[in-house]
């Protein structure tokens, strides 16, 4: 009876190592990992699959290519351990390019979006620029470029805050500030004008800080596969797809790169 | 950055980490006991209201728990977000972790035969001189390596605060990984929880030991 019931067991081990092992790759899947909360580029659409203005254009890359697309939510803080673990192909979700990602030799696409970043604050608030801020508490989203611009760039800035509270998603961050826990929320222009936009209460500065660039970040040595997508992305906005999509996301379509050149 | 830096930086977490640790056991462990007593009294309504609240505790991630008592307020009533999160945080791991250590002490306290509470009431003890003086040490005895199990469970549990922004060592860990696109303070948190649970194993193994006095 033992032996029967070992056999038992080591057939569901084999039978569920099997199922982990189905995700092999045949070639025409590509994985596309993205921050699921992160409107209006990537975010869980009313109808509860993922969508936005990256995951539509993603399909659009697959549908020219004859890929199956298939998305992967990552933990936007460890986006590139969870890329070289192969859980995705790329990263691809408003991602900022960072130069320690191309340090780091990850293969980094043409940039595709022109992006600032701003401080939202209450529609009460004193605060009318970052000068304002000398004493006060900011949240930012922990692995944005935010966080890393106050760490770096922005560092002298950030010297005059009186804390900086790091947040694991960026909702928090403005449930943090709509709670006064924190005076301002430090954050990219589109998520930031998408949120205002949805929540009364809130207004953004108007003062830009922090000028960069959004990408497509694949592994070292996926070359080849980043050509391939950058070109279907030329057809797309060549036949017009592209602009097509675009004009879904009238926030962000002012920054655009591909069709602002 | 170097790996010294790196240690430096993430000892400032540690702190934080610590803060959440003993604060935690402070107001849990006697919180714990007061649960324990609830849930065996002879009233079946408080009892049986006290068995929901564990079941509830025990059922639902203590993160879950952590959100609602730092949001919840701001969610239902507007009430302002708590800027030292150390306060909701503490609460939060506080009634989660007495919630455990009621079930503890009272597989403890049920564990000691009937026999001694006739015996204690012959000689002439009170209900409460039969529990302080009989029974409780008897319990501290028997419970002694399921608390060692949950303190340190708690060690590692702190990490859970970064859900509401307290920046205990883990959340220091990766602010560093991100900025350094590296793996290596994952490593460094590590041996911090290693090595801070190792003096917890020595500590609870010195009580032990002490207790152990018929052997």
């Amino acid at each position: 009876m033992k032996k029967y019931l070992s056999l038992l067991m080591a057939a569901i081990l084999l039978l569920a190592l099997a199922a982990c092992g189905s995700s092999s790759d045949d070639g025409s899947k590509f994985i596309m990992g993205i921050d699921p909360e992160y409107p209006p580029f990537s975010y869980l659409g009313d109808d509860g699959s993922y969508t936005g203005f990256d995951v539509e254009i993603c399909q659009a890359v697959c549908d020219t290519l004859g890929w199956k697309l298939e998305i992967f939510g990552v933990n936007w803080d460890q986006k590139l351990i969870q890329l070289d673990a192969k859980e995705c192909d790329c990263v691809w979700s408003g991602m900022t390019i960072l130069d320690s990602m191309k340090e780091a030799g990850y293969v980094i696409s043409k940039p595709y979006y022109f992006n600032t970043q701003v401080l939202v604050v209450k529609d009460d608030s004193a605060i009318s620029s970052s000068a304002d801020l000398a004493g006060k508490i900011v949240a930012v989203q922990l692995g944005t470029s935010g966080e890393a611009l106050l760490n770096e760039d922005l560092s002298d800035l950030a010297a005059t805050f009186k804390s900086v509270t790091t947040c694991d998603s960026f909702l928090k961050c403005f449930t943090e500030l709509s709670g006064n826990a924190v005076d301002a929320v430090f954050v990219d222009l589109p998520v930031a004008t998408n949120y205002v936009k949805e929540h009364a209460g809130f207004k953004i500065l108007d003062e830009q800080l922090g000028a960069e660039e959004y990408g497509i970040a694949f592994r070292s040595g996926d070359k080849d596969l980043c050509a391939k997508v950058e070109d279907a992305l030329a057809t797309l906005v060549s036949n017009g797809k592209y602009a097509e999509i675009a004009a879904k996301y009238p926030d962000i379509v002012d920054n655009l790169i591909f069709l602002n050149d | 950055m170097s790996l010294m830096t790196m240690i430096a930086k993430m000892s400032e977490g540690l702190e934080k980490t610590c803060a959440i640790f003993f604060l935690t056991l402070l107001f849990a462990i006697p919180l714990g006991m007061i649960v324990a007593l609830l849930r065996m009294s002879k009233n079946k309504i408080i009892s049986g209201i006290v068995r929901f609240f564990i079941t509830v505790l025990r059922g639902t991630p203590l993160m879950l728990q952590l959100l609602a008592v730092t949001y919840g307020p701001h969610y239902l009533f507007g009430a302002d977000i708590s800027r030292n999160k150390l306060i909701p945080v503490v609460i939060a791991f506080s009634i989660n972790y007495a919630a455990y250590f009621a079930e503890i002490y009272r597989g403890g306290i049920e564990s000691i035969p009937k026999g001694q509470y006739e015996a204690a009431a012959v000689l002439g003890y009170s209900r409460l001189q039969t529990f302080m003086r009989i029974i409780l040490p008897q319990v501290v005895k028997r419970i002694l390596p399921s608390m060692t199990n949950e303190v340190i469970t708690l060690v590692k549990d702190t990490s859970i605060a970064f859900a509401v922004s307290y920046e205990e060592i883990f959340t220091i860990g990766k602010q560093i990984a991100n900025s350094q696109t590296s793996f290596m303070p994952f490593v460094v948190a590590g041996v911090f929880y290693y090595l801070f649970n190792f003096v917890v194993d020595r500590i609870m193994g010195l009580f032990e030991k002490r207790l152990n006095y018929y052997s």
